[in-house]
Order: structure tokens, then C-alpha cells, then sequence
């Protein structure tokens, strides 16, 4: 009975400690996950600021102000612009047509608003759409 | 060795301890073992409630969880307004040891991070009773972690946001700003902010001596984010809109000057911007007249812009036609004691002659083939002196008085917009009637994709007839050849109004263009304000329309709209070499 009892009450202390010791291991883990989770907020707001900062960069009055100072670039015009029709035909081959202007060589002046255009559009998937200049 | 137990040597203790003692002393110990665990067993499980408590103030903390304000975007989704992290500086005064040393060269590196002299860091820091002081509020996240590498025992950091926006003035009375606690104060961000604010959540922690969360207690309250608002505004026209209106308003050394740009298709507003304007991002700017969206708070009489609401209701109750003749002779009319003048005598001219030259006179004489109701139903239904849909705050309902107290005088002025009120937003509004084949359309502050339904109020074919009209107007001969624009065909109505002052009228003018193009087809409505210019003139034909031009060919070229007139290529080839 003694003998029993003596077992009894050292599995009793083993199963306490190996208790205390998994309490411990979840705290443990509890923390590194709550770090992790702060951790992840804080990249999401760092997300945030560096999404603000490049739209500032890329925003048209400072796209437009750099492009005329430093690249003495211009509006772009209806005069320097070719329209073209998207035709989802055979081939896939957008062909042009219903052009505003004739065609040139494409070595037109360069288009201050195009490039405002894709300078303030900032890396947001741009899909193609008709009328694009070439 | 006996088996007796000796206590002590001494012989008067020799004597033989009764057993009754000793079990005594066991009962009483035992006794005392059983209150104890009766005790603990009260404490713990019966009456716990108090100690539970005292535990959990030690060691158990609610946190906030922040819920982030929405962002507004513009219709394409690029950002105009969002908050970023900036944390706010604080200390316990009297927890920094000004004296040491160490500490004052800390400090003289905080100063200089934040941008404040040394001084008067000092001086925050001086008073020592205080427990609390805010050092600087929102700061930029880079200084607020060079400031906490500096490690200044006393010296703290609270999370905060600040309200960023990256288009700065070009749309600032539009989109609002916020508080210093986030809160809208003006614009969309006042008009909106219950759906961009939402709810901050909160958690109930167990934390360690380290500060660190060991464990979640109780419910955990999730932050109900505060929602995106998409606007109908193109970032894009936003800015062309500003830019143009901006080199206007300085060139003519106005007061101030709005413009608004409308979808005649959808009634989306794609632009508002009014100059002079203010940077949000910049607190000190935030007073002033220029926080105005003059836009839409802001009324005036409208002058000749009127005129043509006039003839359409004439033309729509066949009372004239485009042809039918006008005899403005000899530029002046009396009505009932008091004249009216034109620029200068226009002879004999046709309805469409009389929106082409905006002759007062002409404008009169059809007011006399309609009733007063008749005008205030065409008026009202067209938005003038009624409530504009678009909640916005401070927007304004203009002034259109009850039909049945205009004087015959007044009826003649109303003709050519004297004697009622309407914002530029009212005006722009009115004239989606024109460009919307003879129905008014509702006005979205919004994105919309489908086409708006609007409300009839002329006529398909007196819509077409007036917009012929009003593209003569920006033809030869007409008020405003400044409102063409290379590609597209446009049309639109000048306006040139003296402001009044007190009971009289001042010399002061506001020039008007409000137009639309393609004028076959219209995508857009343009309306162009000047207020009190002092130089080149104040004619709107001549300050506004050149706005006008600029901005819808911009605007149809970003929407991609094909142009509908000729043009001349200014296409210039160039032999390229290519090089592989």
C-alpha cells in the first residue's frame, strides 16, 4: 500500500512539472506569436506609409512640375496623338485604324501628359485601353 | 539505554510526562491545520472574487486594438487621402534629468530631430510638477526611431496616426482634413466620417513583468476597420482642373476663382477645386477663407449663364423657335420705369442670335412671352434654388424667390440672371439638362459606371437646339471663340455679373463659362468661375472660357474620348537609327 502510494505521488509531481513546463512552452509560444502578429501590423503600416509616400512622389503637380523643369517636356496634344480602335479580331492583332491624324513614325515629341499619365498611374496594374498613343 | 525519553537533566523534570499532553498538543496543531485549509478552501473557491481581482489589476491589461481610418481614393483607386503611422512624443518631466550631462546632449540631439530649438524643449520640460507633456505630436516615423534609439529615460512614444495627402492643394477643400485625433472637420472627410472612422476593438491580456502578453484572457472585441471611400473625382482631371484654374485666378489677379468638371453621362463629378487653395498636410494652413469649397458654398447671381434656361423653356413651350426674330433695337428696353442695356445694339437678331451675342434685350423680350410660374418651373426643376442631392458640408441652396412676388422688372432681370443666386455646383448641375438630352441628371460625389437617369425636363430636340446654340457662342461672332479647344467641338454660355454690394452693385465682376463637349455627344460639363478679377478684363468669354479649353481638352484626352473634329498632325518624323 505504502509502495503504492509513493508511485502515485511521484507521477503526481512528474505530471505537476510537466504541467508547469507546458505552461511555460505556450507562454512562450504565446509571446512569439503576439510579437509575430505586432510584427505583421507593423509592416502592413509600413505598407501603408511607403503606398502614401509614392503617390505623393508620383503625384500629377509634382510629375508635371519635374517633367517640365528637368525633361522640358510638354502637354501632350490632340496634334501629337494617334488615336487607334482596340479590335479584338482574328489574330489578336489590334489593328489600327480610325486615326485622328496620319500615321508618323512615331518619333513624335515627347508627351508631357503621357508620361504624367504613366508616372501618376504608380505601378497600379494598368490595363490596356483604346486610344492609348502609340 | 532506557527506552524512557529524559526531557532535561534535571531531576524536578524527571518526572513522567502524562500521554494526554502530548495529544493535546497534537490536536491543537492539528486544529490549527484545518482552519488553515478550511480557510484556503474559502478563499479559493468560495469567496475568490476578491483576490481574482487583485490579481488581475497586477497583472491583466485591456488593450485597444487602433481600428484604421478608411482611405479615400479617387476613381481609378489612387490614394487621396490615407493615415500613416506617426508617433506622438511625450514625457514625465520630472523623470528627465535635466542636469546629468549625458541626458543634455541626448536632449540637444531631440531638439534638433524634431525640429524645435533647445529652448524650447526646455521649456516643455520645466515644469516639473507635471506627470504629463506632449514633446510633439505625430511625428514622422523615421525621427520617432532615431529619438527612441537616443533612449532618454523619461521620455516616451504613443502610437498616432496622421492623416496624409499626397494630391496636397489640388483637391483640399474637396477631400477635407482632420483633426489632430483623426476626426473629419471638413470636406468628404467630415461628410464621411462615420464610415471611415470605424470602431476601435479591444483585448483583455495577461502580461509579465517584461510587458510581454503571456496569455489572452476573457473576449477579445475585434476593431470593426473603418471603410474606403471611392470617389467619383480622377485624380487626374483634379489636377489639370486646379492647374488651369490656378494660372488663371493669378494671371487675372483674381480673388478666387472654382471649376467644376462633370460626367454628362454618369453625373459623376470627376473634378472640384477651387484657388486659392491650402495643403492640407500642413496644420498651420488650416484656417482661413481658402478651406472654403467655394464650389458649392459659395453663391452669386449668374448672370448671362441664365439665358439660356430662358429661351429653352420659350423653345419647349413653342412660344419661339431658333429662327423666329428679335428686335433688339436700339440695345436698351424699359420695363416699368428701369432699363436694361446691352454691351451695345446687336439690330435684329434670332433666338439663337440672342445666345450667341447674350443680349440682354433679347433675353427680356422672350421673358415677356412667358409667365413668371413658367420660368420658376423650369428654374426649380433645373436645381436653381432648390437643395443640392450631394451632401456636402456647407453646400448651399441658392436663392429663387416664389414666382408669385417677382415684379415685372425682376422678371426681366431673372431672364438674364440677375435677381437669383446658385453656386457653381448648382449652375454645372443645371446644365447636365442640355447635355443630357433634356433631362437633369443627379450629381454623384461617388463612383457610378452606370448611365444616370435623369429627370425630364426639356425636350430631346430643344436639348439639341440649345446646344447649337451654345456652340455658336464659341464660334464667330459669338461671346466666347476662346472656348474652343483643337479636336473637340464645344459649346457653352458666358456669363459676366457685377457683385453686388450691400443693397447696390459694386464694380466688382464674376466671370462665368459653364459649357460641354463633344457638343454633338457631350461626356462632360465644365463650369468655370472667376471671382472679382482685376486685370485683363472680366468678361467671362474672355477669363473663363480660356479655362474652359484648357481643361476639357485635357480632360476628354484622359478619358480617352476620340476627338470629333479634324486636326491638324503635328507629327514630325525623324529618321530613327535603330541599333541592335
Amino acid at each position: 500500500m505504502m509502495r503504492l502510494n509513493l508511485v502515485l505521488l511521484l507521477a503526481v509531481l512528474a505530471t505537476a512539472l510537466y504541467l508547469v513546463n507546458t505552461q511555460y512552452q505556450s507562454r512562450l509560444l504565446f509571446t512569439a506569436l503576439d510579437r509575430a502578429n505586432a510584427e505583421a501590423q507593423k509592416l502592413a503600416q509600413d505598407t501603408e506609409t511607403l503606398q502614401v509616400e509614392k503617390r505623393t512622389q508620383a503625384a500629377p503637380g509634382r510629375v508635371d512640375q519635374l517633367a517640365r523643369a528637368k525633361l522640358q517636356m510638354r502637354p501632350a496634344s490632340l496634334a501629337i496623338t494617334q488615336y487607334v480602335t482596340y479590335d479584338a479580331g482574328e489574330n489578336g492583332h489590334p489593328p489600327a485604324q480610325e486615326s485622328a491624324v496620319p500615321q508618323g513614325n512615331g518619333a513624335g515629341p515627347a508627351s508631357l501628359a503621357n508620361g504624367v499619365a504613366a508616372a501618376a498611374k504608380g505601378g497600379a496594374a494598368s490595363k490596356p485601353f483604346p486610344g492609348a498613343p502609340r | 539505554m532506557s527506552r524512557s525519553v529524559r526531557y532535561a537533566s534535571s531531576p524536578l523534570l524527571a518526572s513522567k510526562t502524562p500521554v494526554w499532553r502530548s495529544k493535546f498538543i497534537v490536536a491543537a496543531i492539528a486544529l490549527g491545520f484545518v482552519v488553515l485549509a478550511a480557510r484556503s478552501a474559502y478563499i479559493q473557491v468560495v469567496d475568490n472574487a476578491f483576490f481574482l481581482k487583485q490579481g488581475e489589476v497586477r497583472f491583466a491589461r485591456t488593450l485597444t486594438l487602433p481600428a484604421y481610418r478608411g482611405r479615400i481614393l479617387d476613381r481609378n483607386g489612387q490614394i487621396l487621402a490615407s493615415s500613416v503611422l506617426a508617433p506622438s512624443i511625450w514625457a514625465v518631466p520630472e523623470d528627465v534629468d535635466r542636469e546629468n550631462p549625458a541626458v543634455r546632449a541626448k536632449l540637444k540631439q531631440v531638439a534638433r530631430l524634431l525640429g524645435m530649438s533647445q529652448q524650447e524643449l526646455d521649456k516643455k520640460l520645466r515644469n516639473d510638477d507635471k506627470t504629463f507633456v506632449w514633446i510633439k505630436r505625430q511625428v514622422d516615423q523615421p525621427i520617432a526611431a532615431a529619438i527612441a534609439k537616443l533612449d532618454v529615460k523619461g521620455l516616451y512614444q504613443r502610437t498616432d496616426y496622421k492623416r496624409q495627402y499626397p494630391q496636397a492643394d489640388a483637391a483640399a477643400q474637396l477631400v477635407g482634413f482632420t483633426n489632430i485625433e483623426d476626426n473629419g472637420q471638413d470636406g468628404i472627410e467630415l461628410e464621411f466620417n462615420k464610415q471611415l472612422a470605424g470602431k476601435a476593438g479591444s483585448r483583455r491580456v495577461i502580461k509579465d513583468r517584461f510587458g510581454r502578453v503571456v496569455e489572452d484572457i476573457g473576449e477579445q472585441v475585434a476593431p470593426v476597420e473603418g471603410k474606403d471611400i471611392q470617389l467619383s473625382i480622377d485624380g487626374q482631371v483634379q489636377f489639370f482642373a486646379y492647374q488651369k484654374l490656378r494660372d488663371a485666378v493669378v494671371k487675372a489677379k483674381a480673388e478666387s476663382g472654382s471649376i467644376i468638371v462633370i460626367d454628362a453621362v454618369t453625373g459623376d463629378l470627376l473634378a472640384m477645386a477651387n484657388y486659392p487653395s491650402f495643403d492640407p498636410n500642413n496644420r498651420k494652413d488650416l484656417t482661413g477663407e481658402q478651406l472654403r469649397n467655394r464650389a458649392m458654398t459659395d453663391v452669386g447671381e449668374p448672370g448671362s449663364t441664365m439665358k439660356p434656361f430662358t429661351i429653352a423653356t420659350a423653345l419647349q413651350l413653342g412660344r419661339v423657335t431658333p429662327q423666329t426674330v428679335i428686335d433688339t433695337r436700339p440695345g436698351r428696353i424699359t420695363v416699368t420705369g428701369a432699363t436694361i442695356h446691352d454691351d451695345s445694339d446687336f439690330g435684329i437678331l434670332t433666338v439663337q442670335g440672342v445666345i450667341q451675342k447674350s443680349s440682354n434685350v433679347g433675353a427680356t423680350k422672350i421673358s415677356q412671352r412667358l409667365s413668371a410660374q413658367e420660368m420658376w418651373d423650369t428654374f426649380t426643376s433645373v436645381g436653381f434654388g432648390q437643395k443640392p442631392q450631394i451632401t456636402f458640408p456647407g453646400a448651399v441652396t441658392g436663392r429663387l424667390r416664389p414666382w408669385r412676388t417677382w415684379r415685372p422688372i425682376e422678371k426681366a432681370t431673372m431672364s438674364y440672371g440677375y435677381g437669383l443666386s446658385a453656386s457653381l455646383l448648382q449652375i454645372a448641375h443645371a446644365y447636365t439638362a442640355f447635355a443630357h438630352d433634356g433631362s437633369v441628371i443627379p450629381i454623384s460625389l461617388l463612383k457610378t459606371e452606370a448611365p444616370a437617369v435623369g429627370v425630364p425636363v426639356f425636350s430631346p430636340k430643344v436639348a439639341l437646339e440649345v446646344r447649337q446654340m451654345l456652340h455658336m457662342v464659341t464660334g464667330p461672332g459669338g461671346t466666347a471663340p476662346l472656348a474652343q479647344t483643337v479636336g473637340y467641338s464645344v459649346g457653352g454660355k458666358t456669363g459676366t455679373a457685377r457683385k453686388q454690394a450691400g443693397k447696390g452693385y459694386s464694380n466688382k465682376y464674376r466671370a462665368w463659362f459653364t459649357g460641354m463637349a463633344p457638343i454633338d455627344k457631350p461626356r462632360i460639363v465644365v463650369a468655370v468661375m472667376i471671382n472679382a478679377p482685376s486685370s485683363g478684363g472680366y468678361f467671362g468669354g474672355l477669363l473663363a472660357a480660356p479655362v474652359f479649353s484648357e481643361v476639357v481638352q485635357q480632360t476628354l484626352r484622359i478619358m480617352n474620348v476620340p476627338p470629333d473634329l479634324a486636326v491638324k498632325p503635328d507629327i514630325v518624323a525623324q529618321s530613327v537609327r535603330e541599333t541592335s
